[in-house]
């Protein structure tokens, strides 16, 4: 039985009415999971879906439940997050869980390896990239749906669970020894950031690429939430202006905007305060989180008998310019232990 | 350790040989076989500057670990790449180790030059990618 069919018969139980799943093609992006986008005819109606599936293999470990729970979370709350439809976590419908979520037609996502992407309209969607990520900071996650499983750390605890999870990754997955980066985290646990001023729900993953555009200076969707989770909000704007991201552009973080406007922006919507020493450390933790990501690509592509070009790239070109970005971090940091 | 550019290489033949099923043509397979490409491209670097990058990097912190008191041989007759990075994790994991001691005994000196040394092997393992202009 072809995915397609497998896909019908799975709709057709859930909604308990006949589907037809027309043109599924799988597409690029969003490589934690596969993605597909397909149609499916119900009622004599069509509505366009998205199905993400647990890959054999990926850059990271995820839970798609939280995934899902975020887009439940933000879907109609302000934020431009897909509408999520279904959630199966039975191996037996697609050979591996997945999720189902609305299609947001009609948008583009950049590649972070391009020079410029959003044009005349990088200002105009940085205005909207940082001001959604102050509302998903601003937030109460209490009464969110993705409260109900994630983990709720204690303020003073955020910078720890985190730094513990992302050196683990390393430590389990590194191929061959990485000065630069075990440095970073000695150094990242000799200064400790100031507790977080509020637990939030975390993106996890808030950076150019990871929405769509309508080209005209819009954003119509954020997507990849597969890192969700709740946390000190400094974590995301630590990601998202991180040098990795910026289109090759130093004055402009995601290649939208400077620096001080997107904090600036980020502290009105989020009523939240941008404190540089605490953005410091976060900064240099997401090098570290990037490395351990890209430490793990590395892992798996070799270990899947390197099959996958997206993960070959990332866990090598990717992974030289966090080592870059980490190195000349730390050579530059001033009053750390 | 990132890939090596045999690994890539060989990759590149792995991700191309098998067809793939029909709902993954179209954009999926464009898109993957433009990462192929980049894949491809970046390995000419590699394959380039590989071997005297790593023989660069292992010199460089053999002399930092005799520095530190530490030594430890950077030599080797052979230049293969697989040599090559297995004496680079040796002296790795004893840069590490060094590194630990500088940061404990806080001397900030020798932990200067320990960080201006990663700033460098950063900087030549660097690969580039030519300009792409976004859509």
């Amino acid at each position: 039985m072809s995915l397609a069919d497998q896909l019908s018969a799975y709709l057709g139980r859930l909604w308990d009415r006949p589907v037809q799943v027309l043109d599924l093609t799988r597409i690029p992006g969003g490589a934690s999971r596969e993605t597909y986008r397909f149609d499916v005819e119900v009622d004599g109606e069509r509505k366009g879906l998205i199905l993400r599936r647990d890959p054999v293999g990926s850059l990271i470990d995820t839970d798609r439940r939280l995934e899902f729970l975020a887009y439940q979370s933000f879907y109609g709350r302000g934020v431009p997050a897909p509408e999520p439809v279904a959630l199966e976590m039975a191996e037996t419908e697609l050979e591996r869980p997945f999720f189902i979520m609305g299609r947001i037609d009609g948008g583009k996502a950049a590649s972070p390896f391009t020079v410029d992407p959003y044009g005349v309209h990088s200002a105009t969607i940085g205005e909207q990239f940082f001001s959604i990520l102050g509302t998903i900071a601003k937030a109460d996650p209490v009464g969110l749906p993705i409260s109900d499983v994630a983990e709720v750390p204690d303020k003073a605890a955020c910078w720890s669970k985190e730094l513990d999870y992302w050196a683990g990754v390393i430590e389990t997955d590194q191929l061959h020894p990485q000065p630069i980066v075990w440095a970073a985290i000695r150094k990242l646990r000799r200064n400790p950031p100031p507790p977080a001023q509020k637990i939030s729900v975390v993106h996890g993953d808030y950076r150019t690429g990871n929405f769509l555009h309508d080209g005209e200076g819009r954003i119509i969707a954020i997507l990849d939430w597969e890192m969700a989770h709740l946390g000190d909000p400094m974590e995301d704007l630590g990601w998202a202006i991180d040098p990795l991201w910026g289109h090759f552009d130093p004055d402009k973080v995601g290649g939208m905007m400077p620096r001080a406007e997107a904090l600036a922006l980020w502290e009105q919507v989020s009523g939240l305060r941008v404190d540089e020493r605490a953005l410091d450390w976060w900064s240099l933790f997401n090098a570290v989180k990037g490395q351990a990501i890209w430490t793990s690509s590395a892992r798996e592509y070799r270990d899947s008998g390197g099959k996958d070009p997206v993960l070959a790239l990332s866990g090598w070109y990717t992974a030289r310019r966090h080592d870059k970005i980490i190195a000349d971090r730390l050579a530059s940091l001033e009053g750390w232990a | 350790m990132t890939p090596t550019a045999a690994e890539i290489l060989t990759g590149n033949f792995m991700a191309l040989i098998e067809p793939p099923p029909q709902e993954s043509v179209g954009d999926y397979m464009a898109s993957r076989i433009s990462v192929i490409g980049m894949n491809s491209l970046l390995a000419s670097q590699e394959v380039e500057m590989g071997a005297a990058v790593r023989v660069w990097e292992n010199g460089a912190i053999s002399a930092l670990l005799s520095k530190a008191g530490a030594p430890l041989a950077a030599s080797t007759e052979d230049l293969s790449i697989t040599a090559l990075d297995a004496l680079n994790a040796k002296l790795r994991l004893a840069l590490i180790a060094v590194h630990e001691a500088v940061e404990a005994k806080g001397d900030a000196a020798l932990d200067r030059e320990i960080l201006t040394l990663y700033q460098a092997m950063a900087d030549r393992r660097m690969l580039v990618l030519p300009v792409m202009p976004g859509s």
